[in-house]
């Protein structure tokens, strides 16, 4: 059902005509997202195109829209900064549960606004405000803020709010869904949610209560990712920058450096054995030290990131140059030397801290067996790490080699419990590329948080399978490189990594609930269907808020549809192709 | 009532199912002013199959379910009946600590465990969990964190919930349940340890913080059964350092500049009244107290762990000591006219050993008998506003201004400041006590439309504070209605 020619004065009439419009360009051009091709009919490069792009301008224009949304039946979908296929509209005819409806794409560019509490650690900041702005504008006061995973050109609220928010510096600093202190939440039935002390109209310090936390409804291990109403504004705390207010940025684009204060050490340190990876995490949690800490620098995987890195820094080298970069002396050496290793940077409070942290880490090293990758602790490395690792102002690596990138595994748990699909995952990776249609960086292409909770405890690892988009032999050999992980997790017992997600982007509803009523404990989702029926009555969102209808809770009905078809697997390699 | 005992006596057995009106009486009151309503009966469940047989039997039977997981005395009335007809359930006998886990520092106990049987087992493992400022040894460790009280140690408390990571629960509909990363396995611990699932992401299942939903609820969606804590490691050695000031402004930048850094482990600020509470031994000794220590103290813990910990408590110790420089102030290693073991026994002492089952020497209580606690959040930089606030009506109502205890404790790293206003008054004096009501009363309002946060509204709170957020209430109700739609756990305690 298309939008209204009413509806869409209704929304003139809200946001004025300047911010709204359903000129096609202009919607295709928010349909293309990364991600898309691996969960379309046919790997299109499409999501489903938006009914209109409107672009409000205050907490009230939002409301208004969801109730024109309500009025009008059609669907809102936010979209903050955009990462992943999540932030766009996701319905195909007949693919929705309930009412057909078009869906409208709400961008949130016009609400940016920044506020530091510099007295207490809090910014208050609008949905288009990205980790950089808020970093740069925290680091001038002496603040710093925890940076997602993602990237520091992702929305903040969407990452406190509506998705995941973790990242380098989250042991140290707090993931956002910690740090996160007052949500304001546009809920689909076009009321005004606040928690904690927001809520109660004494301010944004903090997120709990009055009595059993409304926070509770608002985001979980995920947010809603736009499928639950929209955020409009949050409160994020503030993490202590122990260094220099006034960075004096060095080098040129793209391997800008970060001079290293006195008080900062920044190192890549490796371990001979998994085993002792795990023990050098639960040392490192025990201890305490660490400002940002990543296992950052072998996305670019294991069998390449040791030259690629060193090509990144040098400007007088280009990617084309890797190749020959592999086979000069010595970098098989450092390979090996840095297959197993991680990056962190050091921040103490004092010169006497940091030196302490120092004499900490190299007894660490010494009790696992692992040691300073020294080519990558020179002076310049450092100053480039140290920037890297505090702004993680690189993106576009995740495209580097192909274009495209798939993120897959990243389950999160104790360090032992993630060793324990490495080998798998690695070996899964190494089989899925052989053929030559997916880039061979390395089986072991695993990126990943040291600490997925603040304080450690928690990580995950995420395997970068870099492909071609624009080939669709390679799109196809990601494509099935995402359902062999969930198989390939199967045969070890584990659940299924972040592919699963994404895999459920192919799905109709009906399809999705299926799956989430079969799962360990489906209540769950029951729970959050009666959420939804309080406020998303009218079905105005979508399912990245995971829901399942009582038929489905009852067993009563199953999706009638088969789940979208592949676009066929490649060829496996022949016998004897090669490999890096 | 005879079908009722009988019901219960299957359900968790004779010997648990107590209806002698002394041991009544004793569950329908507390220290604080709620009134007073007596429960038909108290039942003791041994586990959560018991727990769970329980909440489905009151459903049946409209029966009002209280739990209750700590020994007395309580302060709040949380744990009093707001209806008659209620039954008790008592969660004192479910004292399993059902694994320790040192390599991932977690700890998995029914709530029935206490601070006092924790801690020792802990530190066999060179381990605790941050504790509460001097918690009574009957104190429930899971009740405690479900009250999202405040603990000592601000740089570990990432969230307010924080050790708080996953819960076992039946929710009043009669569901059971997991929350955090125990909800995506099974239902069913064993079978998660076997595959290395150790509960310690507290966030979801799915879009929800279901854990979050159970804090502050005064046992009013759920009954926990079991809770995942995450543990620190043992301080050792570990010594207190103090910096004293004859105003609460005097030590505001000081404490931000602290709690900032990250350098302290304990790290709180009292006044002196509060202080005399705190380490006082008998009435007498509290009062002479209260007039001979400084107005007021910023106490701080350093310690060392792991690597070389004596060099990390140096350089911690001299970290603060050239922030205090800094600010202008001089670091104590002692509070004059006070020996810092009595410090240390409340700060690192993780338990009140010497409180007595029936409550009366519970440290807050040694002054006089009786105490109202005020408690909200606040930024600091406004709590010497509503200090001011609280003394005023202190002198309206001719309350010794001098008596008011006042605590200070950061947290969510500093974000949020726990206030405390302790009111000690002579319990068995009627005029006293009913001074003492009318004050509590009278600051309590002026407080919240002040814009004091009550984060934890008990009693005569709930009312103003809930209503101050209708679209928040709203939410509340609207999870009531889904995890308990029949209202039999605590009623009329919160908003619905």
């Amino acid at each position: 059902m298309a939008l209204s020619n009413e509806a869409y004065e209704a929304l003139q009439a809200i946001v004025g005509e300047r911010n709204v419009t359903r000129d096609p360009a202009i919607l295709d051009g928010y349909a293309l997202q990364m991600l898309v091709e691996l969960v379309r009919p046919n790997c299109g490069h499409y999501m489903p195109r938006a009914g209109a792009i409107v672009m409000p301008g205050s907490t009230e224009e939002v409301q208004a829209i969801v109730k024109a949304a309500n009025k009008y039946n059609f669907g809102v979908k936010p979209h903050g900064t955009g990462w992943y296929h999540w932030a766009s509209p996701m319905y195909d005819p007949g693919t929705r549960y309930g009412d057909e409806k078009d869906t409208v794409q709400l961008d949130m560019r016009r609400m940016n606004s920044i506020e530091i509490d510099e007295k207490n650690g809090i910014a208050i900041v609008g949905p288009y405000v990205i980790h950089a702005q808020l970093h740069a504008e925290a680091i001038k006061r002496g603040w710093s803020c925890n940076i997602i995973g993602a990237g520091s050109s992702c929305s903040v609220v969407a990452a406190a709010c509506a998705y995941s928010g973790i990242g380098a510096g989250t042991m140290w600093m707090g993931g956002n869904a910690e740090n996160v202190l007052g949500m304001e939440w546009v809920t689909p039935s076009g009321e005004i949610v606040r928690n904690g002390s927001l809520g109660s109209g004494d301010g944004w310090f903090c997120g709990e209560g009055p009595g059993p936390s409304v926070r509770g409804i608002m985001r979980g291990t995920l947010g809603s990712r736009g499928g639950m109403g929209v955020y409009t504004k949050c409160a994020v705390r503030l993490a202590h920058w122990p260094g220099s207010t006034d960075w004096n940025v060095q080098g040129t684009v793209p391997a800008y450096r970060l001079p290293l204060d006195k008080t900062f050490r920044v190192y890549t340190v490796a371990v001979p054995t998994w085993d002792a990876w795990t023990d050098l995490y639960y040392k490192i949690y025990d201890n305490e030290i660490g400002y940002t800490l990543h296992r950052q620098y072998n996305l670019a995987g294991a069998e390449l990131a040791p030259a690629f890195w060193l090509m990144y820094t040098d400007p007088t080298k280009q990617l084309s140059d890797l190749p020959a970069m592999l086979d000069e002396p010595g970098m098989a050496e450092l390979t090996e030397e840095m297959r197993i290793s991680l990056q962190i940077v050091m921040a103490g409070r004092s010169e006497a801290d940091a030196e302490l942290q120092d004499k900490v880490l190299d007894k660490i090293l010494e009790e696992v067996g692992g040691w300073k990758v020294e080519k990558y602790c020179t002076q310049d490395m450092a100053e480039f790490t140290n920037m890297y690792m505090n702004r993680l102002g690189h993106k576009e690596i995740n495209y580097v080699y192909a274009g495209n990138y798939i993120g897959s595994w990243m389950q999160a748990g104790t360090p032992d419990w993630v060793k324990g699909y490495i080998p798998v995952a690695a070996a899964g990776y190494e089989r899925d590329y052989r053929n030559g249609l997916l880039v061979q960086a390395g089986g072991d292409s695993m990126m990943g948080t040291v600490g997925a909770y603040p304080g450690g405890g928690i990580m995950g690892l995420e395997q970068f399978v870099s492909y071609d988009g624009a080939d669709h032999e390679s799109t196809a050999a990601a494509w099935y490189h995402m359902d062999d992980a969930v198989e390939d997790a199967k045969t070890i017992n584990y659940p299924p990594g972040k592919e699963a997600l994404y895999i459920e982007m192919r799905y109709t509803d009906e399809q999705a609930f299926d799956k989430w009523s079969k799962s360990k404990q489906p209540w769950t989702y029951v729970f959050q269907r009666e959420i939804r029926k309080r406020y998303d009555p009218n079905y105005v969102g979508d399912r990245q808020y995971n829901w399942i209808p009582e038929e489905w809770e009852r067993g009563e009905k199953h999706a009638s549809t088969p789940i979208m078809p592949g676009p066929g697997r490649p060829q496996p390699a022949p016998e004897g192709y090669p490999t890096i | 009532m005879e079908d009722m005992k009988q019901d219960l006596i299957g359900i968790v057995g004779a010997d648990n199912v107590l209806d002698d009106p002394v041991i009544t009486e004793a569950y329908a009151k507390d220290e604080s002013f709620v009134l007073s309503i007596k429960p038909k009966m108290v039942v003791r469940p041994g586990g959560e199959a018991e727990v769970q047989a329980l909440v489905a039997w009151a459903n049946k039977t409209a029966t009002p379910l209280v739990p209750v997981s700590s020994g007395v005395p309580h302060f709040y009335g949380d744990t009093v009946p707001s209806v008659p007809g209620a039954v008790i359930v008592d969660l004192s006998r479910m004292t399993r600590i059902l694994r320790v886990d040192r390599r991932n520092r977690m700890v998995v106990v029914e709530p029935g465990v206490t601070y006092a049987q924790l801690q020792p087992e802990l530190a066999k493992e060179g381990m605790r969990i941050t504790p509460p400022l001097y918690p009574r040894a009957n104190k429930s460790v899971v009740g405690s964190l479900l009250e999202r009280q405040p603990t000592l140690i601000t740089r570990y408390n990432y969230s307010l919930p924080e050790p708080l990571r996953n819960c076992g629960v039946i929710w009043g509909s009669g569901q059971r349940f997991f929350t955090g990363d125990a909800g995506w396995g099974p239902a069913d611990l064993e079978a998660q340890w076997a595959s290395g699932g150790r509960q310690v992401d507290p966030k979801g299942p799915a879009q929800t913080d279901f854990y979050r939903l159970l804090t502050g609820a005064e046992g009013s969606y759920g009954i926990v059964t079991w809770a995942s804590v995450k543990c620190e490691l043992l301080a050792e050695p570990r010594k207190l350092l103090f910096v004293t000031a004859p105003k609460l402004d005097d030590l505001v930048d000081l404490t931000y500049r602290v709690v900032r850094i990250r350098v302290a482990d304990e790290i709180f600020v009292v006044n002196g009244a509060y202080l005399a509470a705190l380490v006082g031994k008998d009435a007498a000794d509290v009062a002479a107290l209260s007039l001979s220590l400084p107005a007021w103290t910023l106490v701080m813990g350093v310690g060392g762990r792991a690597l070389f910990p004596e060099d990390r408590m140096a350089v911690a110790e001299k970290d603060i000591a050239d922030a205090v420089a800094a600010s202008g102030k001089q670091l104590l290693q002692a509070i004059p006219g006070l020996a810092t073991s009595r410090v240390e026994a409340a700060v690192f002492g993780e338990y009140d050993g010497a409180a007595t089952a029936d409550g009366a020497a519970h440290w807050k209580l040694r002054a006089k008998g009786g105490v109202a606690d005020i408690l909200f959040h606040t930024p600091l930089d406004k709590a010497a506003g509503y200090l001011a606030t609280m003394q005023d009506a202190a002198v309206a109502h001719k309350y010794p201004v001098g008596d008011i205890g006042v605590y200070l404790q950061p947290q969510h790293q500093g974000v949020a400041y726990h206030m405390e206003f302790s009111l000690p008054y002579a319990k068995d004096d009627k005029a006293e006590a009913a001074k003492a009501r009318a004050l509590y009363s009278a600051a309590s309002k002026k407080l919240i439309d002040d814009g004091a946060y009550f984060s934890r509204p008990y009693g005569e709170w709930a009312d103003p504070v809930y209503n101050r957020d209708a679209a928040g209430r709203d939410a509340l109700r609207t999870v009531k209605k889904i995890v308990d739609p029949n209202n039999v756990l605590n009623p009329s305690k919160l908003c619905f």
